[in-house]
């Protein structure tokens, strides 16, 4: 009994972790809907704003992912830090490709919410 | 002179360097300047960079290899889009059959059309210089009709009929090129579909 819990909390946890990667990109492209941002800002805008546990090692190759699908594009500016910040901001098409998937984000997650109201009744 | 966490910096920053191999000399220097940017932020958030902020730092970012890893299959599937060239696709479904199974069998459905195109075209060839042996064969053996493409080093098979004669020549090269595009056509499909549904090659 024991182990098939193990097993259950086990695939909650893959389950969990599949659907955090696959609002990722929505994620990304959302924080920069306001303005540009650079990576360590996005990150820390993904990690105040949302329960997304964010892996740097993920954001960085995803943050040149979408550059290469022109969904973002990225300028350096120097910085009081004294070094300079490589800063990303929305394209057209990543303008028009973040509010599609925030549409589908909606109208998904409404279905869902609906689909599961009968669980909070059943206490 | 460099300090001590600015060494620990460079070290990891050159061993990533060393992973981005096949990666344009730009985007190499982006990626590293982008990530030693984000290494000194990182660092110092309570000012000064102490050794204890630059690993806890370069913990975050994983080892250089993953992450030299997830840029470099990327960057290969990227170039594979906007490439004809079959060795720089064969590349890249290499590296993405080492991911997963669906890139395992575009690469082996790759291979086999590759393999077709190519002695088409080979054929072609040898029959200018081999017109009598050299052509697409049939004949019979103990397990009934067969098939072959011969570039005629060895003799024609016995009773054997070559079948297109010296038609092999335009047919092989036009089928033989039209097969090698074609693959190289539906490769790239495959990888620009895998590219759009890809968000993290690995966990």
């Amino acid at each position: 009994m024991k182990e098939r819990d193990e097993s259950s909390q086990e695939t909650g946890d893959k389950w969990e972790v599949q659907l955090r990667k696959g609002c990722l990109e929505l994620a990304i492209l959302a924080a920069l809907w306001d303005g540009k941002l650079y990576g360590l800002e996005i990150l820390r805008r993904l990690e105040s704003g949302s329960d997304l546990i964010v892996s740097e090692g993920t954001v960085y190759p995803l943050l040149s992912r979408l550059k290469a699908l022109g969904l973002v594009r990225s300028e350096w500016v120097e910085s009081d830090a004294g070094h300079p910040r490589k800063y990303y901001a929305l394209t057209p098409a990543g303008k028009q490709r973040v509010r599609e998937m925030a549409g589908m984000w909606a109208r998904f997650s409404a279905s869902m919410s609906k689909l599961i109201a009968p669980l909070a009744r059943e206490k | 002179m460099e300090s001590d966490v600015e060494q620990r910096i460079e070290a990891y920053l050159s061993r990533l360097r060393g992973r981005l191999r096949g990666v344009s000399g730009e985007e190499v220097r982006e990626i590293v300047e982008e990530l030693r940017s984000h290494l000194m932020d990182k660092a110092a958030t309570s000012g000064e960079m102490t050794a204890a902020g630059v690993e806890a730092a370069l913990a975050a970012l994983g080892s250089p290899d993953e992450l030299g890893s997830q840029y470099m299959t990327d960057n290969l599937l990227a170039r594979a889009e906007v490439s004809r060239s079959p060795l720089q696709i064969l590349k890249s479904l290499f590296r993405w059959a080492s991911l997963s199974t669906a890139g395992f069998f575009v690469l082996l459905g790759s291979i086999v059309g590759y393999f077709f195109g190519v002695v088409l075209m080979l054929v072609a060839v040898a029959k200018l210089f081999h017109p009598r042996t050299a052509g697409l064969w049939t004949y019979s053996d103990s397990s009934g009709m067969e098939l072959s493409f011969r570039l005629g080093f060895s003799s024609a098979p016995v009773g054997g009929k070559d079948l297109l004669g010296w038609w092999i020549v335009p047919i092989g090269w036009l089928a033989g090129g039209a097969l090698v595009m074609l693959t190289a056509h539906i490769a790239i499909w495959f990888v620009r579909k895998y590219r759009r549904s890809l968000l993290l090659p690995r966990n």
